[in-house]
């Protein structure tokens, strides 16, 4: 459904991504997981357009390019069908939790406005915040904006939802809330790409595991091949590492 | 109690005057505003040519006294027409030289106001539009200028409170405002009851600046009632 292949970014020669491929298919959900530094925004962001990729090739809901090729329709047909959840949520501050919801339904989609709330209270239900839909982003806590963010992006049920750490700037006490939104989202068949720090997210709940280093993927497989059978030396340190400090 | 009844005189012979202050405000501030919108973008734009000329532009003017500002326009537009354009423009009515003069001065620290409003919008907001399908264009007037404004708004009235007051030198090039109007006054008095009249001249001032900052708030106010209300 996504194909990506050799993907490359660089800032000011300085190479972040040296060449990513990635294969996701409808029904994923992919967790990559690796060091800080290591360039997983960055995939992410180039992926979903919000930056240009140097080089590579995108194939997507009917565009088939290479990265420096996308036309502005190319763009926005990339951006209309895929759903994106910030590490700061990102929620717009001038607006209600449900006008959040309802902004790219009725701007950009073209659903009418009654329709769109309809859409809109759904989505909020499923993140348990229906009675929170007239609250501002400052009224709520960071796991209520967290969930907020989610809902925005499943109500336009795109083909994927990227999400970056979604849950790395919340207090350890409402982590668990965010967790289990996208536990429910992922068992109800959303297909989703999860860089994350939460292993036991990606080991229990992906159904595919990336372990990117120095802007490579070092090692792919199932959860249980990359955790239980690591077959890099990369991969065990990180591994070890990550695993002593929880 | 004389000088209280001078003052009310005064008042009402001053106020019809008041239209070509207003008149020569308001299309300042309006003109004013798009120049300094489109140096705000020239700012933030990807050209360094234009980054330049917008950052010098700004500095220039923000130097300049308002007076020599009224004055260069006044009698250097007309050369630069003629010798340019060979179009005659003496002819003009003068409160067109105040407009461009005072346009061109309130451009410079609006365009400032405007941009770090802009820039304290943070820059997830746009990347978050862009996520939900959006437009650049349709981020930018949905999400980040509603955010803007709000930043922006009492400086921004700071600006608006010291342009009428520099609009008070209108008289210069010999265009009848209210300063104008009180200095006739005092020349048909002989002199006489001067300070009763430009004190009738700064109350209306005083009362133009009130209203504006009454405005503010209240749009201020209704910004935050909005939030609490739905919230509640
Ligand atoms: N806009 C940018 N300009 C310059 N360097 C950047 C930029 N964005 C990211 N980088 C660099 O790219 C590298 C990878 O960053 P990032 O993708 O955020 O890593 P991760 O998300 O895996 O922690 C880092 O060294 C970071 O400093
Ligand atoms: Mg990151």
């Amino acid at each position: 459904m996504l194909k990506i292949d050799h993907l490359k970014k660089g800032y000011e020669g300085n190479e972040i991504l040296k060449g990513i491929s990635l294969d996701v298919n409808k029904g994923d959900v992919i967790s990559i997981i690796g060091p800080s530094g290591s360039g997983k925004t960055t995939l992410l962001r180039n992926i979903t357009t919000l930056e240009r990729a140097d080089g590579g090739h995108i194939q997507f809901a009917g565009v088939d390019k290479d990265f420096q090729k996308l036309s502005s329709q190319d763009i926005q047909t990339i951006r209309r069908n895929v759903g994106f959840v910030f590490q700061n949520y990102n929620l717009f501050n001038n607006k209600t939790a449900l006008q959040n919801i309802t902004e790219g339904l009725i701007v950009a989609r073209k659903v009418k406005k009654s329709e769109a709330e309809k859409i809109a209270l759904k989505a909020l239900e499923r993140v348990g915040l229906s009675d929170r839909q007239n609250h501002y982003p400052s009224q709520l806590s960071g796991g209520q904006q967290q969930r907020v963010g989610i809902a925005r992006a499943v109500a336009l049920n795109p083909q994927v939802i990227f999400f970056d750490e979604p849950t790395s700037a919340l207090d350890p006490e409402l982590v668990g809330e965010v967790l289990k939104v996208m536990r429910d989202l992922a068992e109800s068949g959303t297909t989703m790409v999860v860089v994350t720090h939460q292993m036991n997210f990606a080991r229990h709940v992906s159904n595919k595991v990336i372990f990117m280093a120095d802007g490579y993927i070092v090692e792919q497989g199932s959860p249980e091949e990359v955790f239980a059978h690591p077959s890099e030396t990369r991969t065990k340190e990180f591994l070890t590492d990550i695993l002593a400090n929880v | 109690m004389e000088n209280v009844r001078l003052i009310i005189n005064f008042l009402g012979q001053l106020l019809p005057a008041i239209n070509i202050t207003l008149v020569v405000s308001v299309s300042s501030i309006i003109l004013g505003s798009l120049l300094g919108l489109g140096l705000a973008a020239a700012k933030k734009s990807e050209s360094a040519i234009l980054r330049v000329i917008s950052a010098v532009y700004v500095s220039v003017i923000r130097a300049t006294p308002s007076i020599i500002m009224i004055f260069v326009v006044y009698y250097g537009m007309p050369l630069l027409f003629s010798g340019w354009f060979h179009v005659n423009i003496e002819g003009w009515n003068r409160m067109y030289f105040v407009i461009i003069a005072l346009t061109l001065l309130f451009s410079a620290p609006v365009s400032e106001i405007m941009r770090s409003a802009y820039e304290s919008v943070s820059k997830g907001q746009m990347e978050a539009g862009l996520m939900v399908g959006m437009t650049p264009f349709q981020t930018f007037y949905r999400i980040l200028l509603p955010q803007a404004f709000v930043v922006a708004l009492p400086n921004f009235a700071n600006s608006v409170i010291n342009l009428l007051k520099e609009g008070a030198l209108t008289f210069t090039i010999g265009v009848v405002d209210m300063v104008a109007k009180a200095q006739m006054i005092v020349a048909n008095n002989s002199g006489g009851y001067a300070w009763q009249t430009y004190c009738a001249l700064a109350l209306i001032y005083w009362v133009i600046s009130l209203a504006i900052d009454k405005g503010v708030t209240l749009v201020e106010k209704s910004y935050q009632a909005k939030r609490k209300t739905i919230a509640a």
